[in-house]
């Protein structure tokens, strides 16, 4: 039986671990509401603002943190533009299925650039604050993970604000809900749904940063990400931000406990086990609500 | 009879076919070219394979990469832990994955588009997690070694029987699409991919079908990623479930036409030459990378019928006179030429 | 429309069985047997993909070995030539790699890749070509037991017998010093889990119980719940069966916990440069088996060293090292055997392998039947800010560091 400690602190470093996921997730759950796109190359994304996090540090001396200020609107442009000119491009009868080929070859073509400019070498960033941390009623916080949950925390309370609380929020969900019917209304689905993918890929921008904090980078690290993403945004509910945060808290949360009993390996599968289980039993997702889309 | 000259010309392309698999390994002027031929052949069954539920029933799956590992693993198994022999081991092992695909079918074909090629990359993810983890069964990251069928043979000649075998397993294999393709039960699956909302309305038994045809699918997978095993000799499960290799069967499937009988076949050829040369050209940088997903990119782009039909419509302008505006055709002409459209289809 | 598809296919046939005679008729011949021919030695390694860190390791050294070799007058008075391939650190590849170099190509030696998971298809090929395949990198203990009768391993000792001048040490001190708890977090992979659990067999014999077991898939880059059970358990020691980042990941998460270890072993992740600056420079008492080092006294090794700085700017490691010795060893066979080519000349090399020692920069080596080497490595220490070898006693440069201070 596990101690107290070990529980306690399974359950901070999975509620810790949850909140990342949660951001890493949110793009990838708005691409698929806009525009019923399987986003492969999110991931990929991810670990391209890692690396140029990582880039600014070793080369540059900036903090990793500061480099979201470049990132952040380079995303978003890169987001608009991959919207307009491939996406769109593509025949709406078989949209998801192509989506998932072209996204899939844009992962690939990110991962191998990566690897060109950077080379294979796994990479860390050395940071100062890397291993402080600091108790809590026994169990430990590390000052990294803290700063990738609070990230989490401030980005997707923006995303939140920007969704329910502002003109291009409504017309954002809107089309999210039902495309045609916005444009009765007079939306311009295409320029917010380009708007819209423009912030899935700076969300991937701000993940990227916060996983670049404590993890080590490399070019094929996209794929290790991909499957849980997909998995939590599938539980979550496709299409639903809030679905993809309640899902990532839970997985991340079961993930470290799992840990205990089973080992790092096997609790990995709790994320596709946890995605059949979905599609067997309610396909359109626990978390998500109206929001949700089925397929 | 236009008809009787058109069977002709099949029966002949076919025999070179046949002709120019028999005499590749007589022709390959060494054991490398062989191999490679083996690989190229390996990735055209396999694609043929992911062709019945690709091409018929439209569901892009990329997991077909954990079917053939399965198969692989399987046969594998069976030969070391049961001790039965080689290709006892590979038939008695596609009907073991036959047998899994039905659950995995039953859960994963309830969803479709995006949640389906989903779920086939989660299952390539967790058969991979499983393999990896269940080091006491399956040998996990060390390896597990498969015993050679034919102990005593060199190399070369290893390569040249097992190029004859992958050969024949492509022909199976094309021959059981083409029988799907031409029956009742693949027209059931066409309309699937039209619409499969109206074909259930019509009375298409839509989920029964799909299930068959993955079923089938899952067979012929297992059988070459079995084969690969016998040929290969070492297993090691982050290459036999890999992503990658799935999204290139995909990539070949489409490239060569998935509604085409030999469309994945020509695909198979066309990439398995172009990631030759890539490496060639590429070899010491990721680069190779990149040129393969502009190579998917712009397959997906601008030919997402594939090659084969694009140069059949391109073949198809050469012969512009026969079917000219209406203008420019008088009545009695249009009725004969509906006439031999007829006879030809 | 049916017309046009019938069309298509029949193009396709032919399209098809023209790109296949087309395959068939490329590709090209051996060179020729002159000699004042380059000996060409073909190589497969990882230099792009998961292993390509390593791979450039292997690659320099190999490339320093012809070099430093070629200045001298080259082998049986024949310049060495290189063909190095990219397998991409993927097995299908290079198994290809060795097919075109031996087949294809026609190398007259071929030396071994990187990477106990690429060195087992590899040499399989190589085995069953009749080619000698000396190779730098498979330690784990499966690369011996496919029954090679060509494969030798290129270093002192094999992935389970790295630690066993550190197991004897720690069953030698009195017992109320000794660790009396062990944590094991290795690699799931076959040297790193090899050499983790080759110590773990031995302490645990000696009484040493192991409180905490881990296995984790390469390239897991969280090591946060690891790390909590192994601060849970209060485990005296900790033995990491590591490659690179993996070890110092582990290493900065169990930091983030404030675990503190009375001893603490890892495999490959202390040897690397930048493993100080990666935990922040808290490196004093971390312990690490060698195959090789820059001071060793070995008359070969003087050399490689002055040269390979001098052509590189840095000293070489032990990768690099693992490579020259390899071709050391090659050219120890090739010089006493007199011929270099594929064919019977193989076998005679192959046989002369096993029956000889040969000097190296990683000391004599000397082979059993299946290609295991005969000796141990070293066991190295960071002492003052800097690594050395602690043990054995007879080759030390510091005195062993015990229990570790704080990290």
């Amino acid at each position: 039986m596990p101690s107290g400690a070990l529980l306690f602190q399974s359950i901070i470093l999975g509620l810790l671990l949850g909140g990342l996921y949660a951001l890493l997730a949110a793009g990838l759950t708005l691409y698929f509401g806009i525009m019923r796109v399987v986003m492969i190359a999110h991931s990929a994304f991810l670990i391209l603002a890692a690396y140029l996090a990582w880039w600014s540090h070793a080369r540059l001396g900036i903090d990793p943190l500061l480099s979201m200020i470049v990132t952040v609107p380079l995303f978003f442009g890169a987001g608009v533009l991959l919207q307009r000119m491939l996406l769109s491009r593509l025949r709406s009868a078989t949209l998801t299925m192509m989506s998932v080929l072209l996204t899939f070859a844009i992962a690939l073509i990110v991962e191998g650039l990566l690897g060109y400019a950077f080379t294979g070498t796994q990479r860390r960033i050395q940071l100062g604050y890397g291993s402080a941390s600091f108790g809590l009623f026994g169990a430990r916080i590390a000052v990294v993970k803290l700063i990738a949950f609070g990230l989490a925390v401030i980005s997707l309370a923006v995303l939140y604000l920007l969704m329910k609380r502002t003109t291009f929020g409504w017309a954002l969900r809107a089309t999210i809900q039902h495309r045609d019917a916005a444009r009765l209304v007079g939306i311009d689905t295409e320029k917010v749904a380009g708007y819209g993918f423009g912030i899935g890929l700076a969300t991937a921008a701000i993940g990227g940063t916060a996983l670049s904090l404590d993890t080590t980078i490399y070019p094929s690290l996209h794929w290790h990400w991909i499957g849980p993403l997909m998995a939590i945004i599938v539980v979550g509910g496709l299409g639903s931000v809030p679905g993809a945060a309640a899902a990532a808290i839970l997985l991340g949360l079961m993930q470290s406990l799992l840990q205990i009993p089973m080992g790092t390996t096997w609790a990995q599968t709790i994320f596709y086990l946890a995605l059949f289980a979905t599609l067997a039993f309610r396909p359109q997702g626990f978390f998500g609500g109206r929001l949700a889309q089925r397929f | 009879m236009p008809n009787v000259s058109k069977r002709v010309l099949t029966g002949v392309g076919l025999v070179l076919l046949a002709a120019a698999a028999i005499s590749f390994p007589s022709l390959a002027p060494n054991p490398y070219i062989l191999s490679a031929g083996i690989v190229v052949v390996n990735y055209a069954v396999l694609a043929t394979s992911w062709n019945f539920v690709g091409g018929f029933t439209g569901y892009i799956s990329l997991g077909h990469g954990a079917l053939a590992g399965l198969g692989g693993y399987a046969t594998a198994l069976l030969v070391t832990k049961a001790g039965l022999p080689s290709f006892v081991a590979l038939a008695v092992a596609a009907l073991l994955v036959a047998a899994l695909a039905v659950p995995i079918g039953l859960a994963a074909l309830r969803v479709r588009g995006a949640s389906f090629v989903i779920v086939s990359i989660a299952l390539v993810l967790i058969l991979l997690l499983v393999f990896q983890s269940w080091a006491s069964f399956t040998g996990g990251s060390r390896g597990l070694v498969v015993p050679r069928p034919f102990p005593g043979l060199l190399r070369p000649e290893h390569h040249r029987v097992f190029f004859y075998l992958f050969s024949g397993l492509l022909a199976l294999a094309l021959l059981a699409w083409w029988l799907i393709d031409r029956s009742r039960f693949g027209l059931g699956l066409k309309a699937i991919r039209e619409d499969e909302d109206k074909a259930e309305s019509l009375g298409t038994p839509t989920f029964a079908y799909k299930l068959i045809v993955f079923v089938v699918s899952a067979a012929f997978t297992a059988l070459a990623g079995g084969l690969y095993a016998l040929w290969f000799g070492d297993l090691d499960p982050v290459f036999q479930f890999s992503i990658l290799t799935g999204s290139y069967l995909v990539l070949m499937a489409l490239l060569g036409g998935v509604r085409n009988l030999f469309g994945p076949l020509a695909g198979a050829l066309i990439v398995g030459i172009a990631l030759e040369y890539f490496k060639g050209q590429f070899g010491n940088t990721p680069l190779h990378l990149v040129a393969t997903g502009v190579l998917l990119g712009l397959v997906v782009m601008f030919m997402p019928d594939g090659v084969l039909p694009a140069l059949g419509s391109l073949v198809q302008r050469f012969r512009k006179a026969e079917q000219g505006s209406i203008r420019e055709v008088s009545a009695s002409e249009l009725l004969a030429q509906r006439k031999r459209e007829e006879v030809r289809q | 429309m049916r017309s046009s598809l019938r069309r298509t296919r029949w193009a396709t046939a032919l399209g098809a069985t023209t790109i296949l005679a087309l395959g068939a008729c490329s590709g090209d011949d051996g060179g020729s047997e002159s000699a004042d021919d380059p000996i060409v030695v073909g190589i497969s390694l990882p230099l792009t993909g998961d292993f390509s860190e390593p791979g450039k390791g292997v690659q320099q050294g190999y490339q320093a070995w012809a070099k430093i070799t070629n200045d001298k007058g080259g082998l049986l008075g024949r310049q060495i030539e290189l063909k190095i391939l990219d397998d991409q650190s993927n097995a299908d590849r290079v198994v290809a790699d060795y097919e075109q170099l031996i087949g294809s190509d026609k190398v007259d030696l071929v030396v071994g890749p990187f990477s106990t998971r690429l060195v087992v298809p590899a040499g399989r090929v190589a085995e069953e070509y009749g080619m000698l395949f000396v190779e730098p990198a498979g330690a784990a203990k499966e690369v011996f037991q496919q029954g090679f009768k060509n494969l030798f391993y290129a270093a002192p000792a094999v992935a389970n017998d790295h630690y066993n001048h550190l197991a004897e040490y720690l069953l030698a001190m009195p017992a109320a010093e000794r660790p009396k708890t062990a944590a094991y977090a290795a690699m799931d992979d076959p040297f790193a889990q090899g050499t983790a659990y080759g110590l773990k067999e031995k302490l645990e014999a000696g009484g040493i119980k192991t409180v905490v077991n881990e296995v984790y898939p390469p390239n897991t880059t969280d090591f946060g719940s690891i790390a909590a059970k192994i601060a849970a358990s209060k485990a005296d020691m900790i033995v990491g069966g590591s490659q690179y980042q993996d070890g110092v990941n582990l290493i900065v998460a169990l930091q983030q916990l404030n675990y503190q270890p009375k001893l603490a072993a890892f495999s490959t992740a202390p040897t690397n440069p930048e493993f100080a600056e990666a935990i922040g420079n808290k490196t004093e008492g971390v312990l690490s088996p060698t195959g090789y080092s820059q001071d060793a006294p070995y008359p070969s090794n003087k050399e490689f060293v002055e040269k390979y700085k001098a052509a590189y700017g840095v000293e070489p490691e032990e990768d690099q090292a693992n490579a020259y010795t390899t071709g050391q060893v090659v050219a120890a066979a090739v010089t006493a055997a007199g011929c270099a080519e594929q064919g019977d000349c193989q076998k005679k090399l192959a046989e002369w392998v096993h029956a000889n020692t040969v000097e190296t920069v990683v000391g004599p080596l000397s082979w059993d039947e299946t290609g295991k080497p005969k000796g141990a490595h070293m066991i190295q220490q960071w002492v003052g800010g800097d690594i050395k070898i602690v043990l054995p006693a007879a080759v030390k440069e510091a005195d062993f560091v015990y229990p570790k201070p704080a990290w």
